[in-house]
């Protein structure tokens, strides 16, 4: 199994360097660092060890007791030998080797200390090793609400605080120098502060606190163990089905409607549609409010905005996560248009109000701060964060392996879809920015709701042109399991293969192309203040060199969608025998 | 797409009288031709199956005809309307059961059907009056009231033959209707489908299942390797022998199984 996990995939390799060198560095501050910082870090080892495997992906691809489930073996072995399996590879050997620095720490405290500490050590390993094995088999296949919601917080949580860093890292060295006393009353109901304590306090204390981590290994265990009994009995470690209120619960009139009644019940149910949702919320939330731990509090009214450019972002890959759902809608007429317009609806209807009250809770949390530009923006960000998703999640469709039980590793979108329906927000933002910048900017909430309104009609078109024209297409790809065919680039200049490939020649070129003036001529000019011979911008002051600056990233912007919609319209790849109808357009 | 001309007036109006009018339908994925000039008449009124080997194309042919899949060339007409350039007409007509795609997996069954009928705009009433009679009828009670990702095979076979019942179709495509569906079912379901059929409506149905099409069909078309071998009556196509010997000579195939397997019969 060990050398199956390394032959399958580099992310392993790459993940032991980096985990071998945070262990690393962890013995070397157990040698000299804070008792309690140290036992945080441990603690926060271990949950990470439950939790990264949820996201990372550690479930596919292991054994797992179903697959147990015709062999002759009882559930205690069966349990027992899936744990062991568990316990082979880089994962574990790292976290053993990062747990070490709990007796290195001890080493202080004498030979009795090491001994001590490295048994608890060992405890806290075991309970990460049945605790994630639990975790992924309970929440990781049975994907349910919690465990979503809990991930989707989890992951809010640690991009929220490496994107305010800045803010963050002085409190992170302030801890690293001591931990603050409240904080130290607060450890001794964690577990992870049991090994050391259990070394450093009174022995009779400390004898409660390994019997402690012994009885939470038990515990987990029992739980595991009953998991894999369910599953041998029944097949799957799954709970029997909910089921809900045999009552259709209220649905509106029409097409539209019916199809946001399905979004909005599946963005209430889905477990990855939770997950992204509580992202989202998490992040934004954050990104606005932790850069208050350096006294910065322009950022607070923020918050509702950046919550849904995230959400945008996080919708970009719904059609995937729906698999061939898709074919009930194109078997209906005007089917196609309301698929379009129920999605963006029930995306609205569902963001708008934690948007709004993210929002005027961020106001309220910083009265000083003048709200008028989160104000003005919100809209705008709103109008598109409605459309441009669905348009490329449509027009990038990554289906998920199972759709009816898709695990917490299976995330249909890619970067690009993300950063296009983040990119639609920010483009609809540039209207109220530029009333804000250059005035007058009382009219600036009416721009963003213009500039929303056009972004939404602008996503909607696309989204519409693309179901219209190649919505069999789009139904293919969401069944692939695998991806579809690429049309194929050459690599030398080919005359015959650009005049039967001129669409993809230019997206490609467009592509490359447009973030020229979209990074160096624009946001470096914006954001750095950059200067230099080929950059236009530079060569102006002012207003002017403001504004040459917001056209060239309004002109990138417009290259790069150009590109896109040229690629979602490339010709097929040749096929023998197809007509040329059939490749160009479906 | 093939185009009509003059000439072909006479088989338009032929074409008219049919619930489902395909005509050199092709459709080629890469390099493997999965269906090569298929025609197919069913007329209205009738149960009309389609039988094939695995692979042979039917899927295909009847993911073409209800718009799921788009041909290389051909024509298909529904009703007498021609189901590319008068789709929704085309599709107002149709009922569709698919095989092997997904269903909107967080809904459930009665929930599914109220979102079908609100695609079809259907009014709130009659949409829960034929919902709740469907139900009933198939007997998915349980299914209706269980998210469609957490049921059975059969389940969602059923819960998606009513969807495809709800708006009271002309022409039903079912992909493999009784798959997965209990003896009990799926009696229910053919009262229910010769109760349509009797009514004046049309049912095209795609299985593997002889015994089946010798039940319950007036007309079947066989299709192997992504042409029709055979089409009639069944009792035309059988020509006097079970319908399921007649098929294995008209795909060339063997059936194995006579020979081998010694040490499993002793």
């Amino acid at each position: 199994m060990f050398r199956r996990s390394l032959r399958e995939h580099p992310g392993p390799a790459v993940a032991a360097i980096a985990g071998l060198l945070a262990a690393g560095w962890l013995i070397h501050y157990a040698s000299y660092g804070d008792q309690h910082t140290l036992s945080i870090l441990a603690g926060t080892w271990v949950l990470g060890w439950l939790v990264l495997p949820l996201m990372l992906g550690a479930g596919r691809g292991r054994v797992r007791p179903s697959h147990l489930r015709l062999e002759p073996i009882g559930s205690l072995p069966a349990a027992a030998g899936l744990l062991l399996a568990s316990a082979i590879g880089i994962g574990p050997l790292v976290s053993l080797v990062a747990l070490a620095a709990l007796p290195v720490h001890a080493a202080r405290y004498g030979a009795r200390g090491v001994l001590v500490a490295g048994f608890g050590a060992l405890l806290l390993w075991l309970i990460g090793l049945i605790g994630s094995a639990f975790a992924l088999e309970s929440i990781g296949h049975a994907g349910g609400p919690a465990g979503a919601i809990l991930t989707g917080v989890f992951t809010g949580t640690v991009m929220g605080v490496f994107g305010s860093v800045w803010a963050v890292a002085p409190w992170i060295t302030f801890l690293l120098a001591g931990t603050p006393g409240h904080i130290v009353r607060w450890l001794p109901w964690f577990p992870g502060s049991w090994p050391l304590s259990a070394v450093a306090g009174p022995s009779g204390r400390g004898f409660g606190m390994i019997i402690g981590l012994v009885a939470i290994v038990l515990v987990l265990g029992a739980a595991y163990l009953t998991l894999v009994r369910r599953t041998l009995a029944s097949g799957s470690s799954r709970r029997p089905g909910r089921s809900l209120s045999p009552r259709a619960g209220v649905w509106g009139p029409g097409p539209v409607w019916a199809v946001a009644g399905r979004e909005l019940r599946a963005w209430g149910r889905h477990p990855l549609r939770l997950q992204y949702l509580a992202f989202a919320v998490v992040y934004g939330t954050l990104l606005a409010g932790l850069p208050l731990l350096a006294g910065a509090d322009l950022l607070v009214p923020w918050a509702g905005v950046l919550t849904a450019l995230w959400a945008a972002g996080m919708s970009a890959g719904l059609v995937g996560l729906d698999g061939t759902a898709l074919w009930m809608p194109f078997g209906t007429p005007g089917g196609e248009r309301a698929e379009v317009r129920g999605r963006a609806l029930a995306w609205l209807l569902l963001v708008t109000p934690i948007a709004v009250l993210l929002t005027v809770a961020g106001m309220l949390v910083a009265p000083q701060v003048d709200p008028l530009p989160a104000l003005a923006v919100l809209p705008a960000v709103l109008g598109a964060g409605g459309t441009v998703p669905v348009w490329v999640s449509l027009l990038r469709v990554r289906p998920v392996p199972d759709v009816r039980h898709p695990t917490s590793a299976d995330n249909p979108t890619d970067m690009i879809s993300v950063l296009v329906a983040v990119g639609g927000g920010v483009l609809a933002a540039a209207a109220p920015v530029a009333c804000l910048i250059w005035g007058p900017s009382a009219l600036a909430p009416v721009a963003g709701v213009v500039s929303g309104a056009l972004l939404w009609f602008a996503g909607r078109w696309l989204a519409d042109d693309r179901l219209a024209g190649r919505g069999a297409e789009v139904l293919a790809a969401a069944g692939q399991r695998t991806r579809p065919p690429e049309t194929a680039i050459p690599l030398t200049w080919d005359a015959e293969w650009y005049r039967r490939n001129k669409a993809t020649a230019w997206a490609l070129i467009l592509l490359m192309v447009g973030w020229v003036p979209v990074v160096p001529q624009g946001l470096m000019v914006l954001v750095f203040d950059i200067s230099g011979g080929w950059i236009v911008a530079s060569h102006l002051t002012g207003g002017a060199r403001t504004g040459v600056a917001v056209a060239m990233v309004a002109l990138g912007g417009a290259l790069l969608l150009t590109g896109l919609v040229l690629w979602g319209r490339r010709p097929y790849p040749l096929s023998p025998g197809s007509s040329p109808e059939a490749r160009t357009r479906s | 797409m093939g185009t009509l001309d003059g000439s072909t007036l006479p088989t338009l109006c032929r074409m008219a009288t049919n619930a489902l009018e395909i005509r050199g339908l092709r459709k080629t994925f890469g390099t493997f031709r999965a269906v090569d000039g298929v025609d197919l008449t069913v007329r209205p009124g009738t149960f009309h199956g389609i039988v094939g080997p695995n692979g042979a194309g039917k899927s295909t042919t009847i993911g073409m005809a209800v718009g799921l899949i788009v041909p290389d060339a051909g024509e298909i007409r529904i009703l007498g309307h021609d189901a590319v350039r008068d789709r929704a007409t085309a599709r107002s007509l149709t009922g569709v059961l698919p095989d092997g795609l997904d269903l909107p997996e967080r809904l459930t069954g009665a929930e599914l059907l109220r979102y079908s009928a609100g695609l079809r705009g259907l009014s709130r009433t009659a949409a829960a009056e034929r919902a709740g009679e469907l139900i009933e009828v198939l007997g998915i009670t349980k299914a209706a009231a269980t998210p469609l990702a957490d049921c059975s095979t059969g389940n969602r076979k059923k819960v998606g033959l009513a969807q495809a019942l709800l708006h009271a179709p002309r022409l039903l495509v079912l992909d493999e209707p009784f798959e997965a569906v209990d003896p009990v079912s799926a009696a229910s379901i053919r009262r229910v489908l010769r109760r349509f059929v009797d009514s004046g409506g049309t049912c095209v149905l795609s299985t593997h299942s002889m015994l089946l099409v010798e039940q319950m069909c007036d007309d079947v078309t066989v299709i192997h390797q992504g042409t029709v071998v055979a089409a009639g009556t069944v009792a035309a196509v059988a020509g006097g022998v079970p319908l399921e010997d007649r098929f294995v000579e008209l795909v060339g195939a063997e059936t194995g199984g006579a020979d081998g397997l010694s040490w499993l019969v002793r």
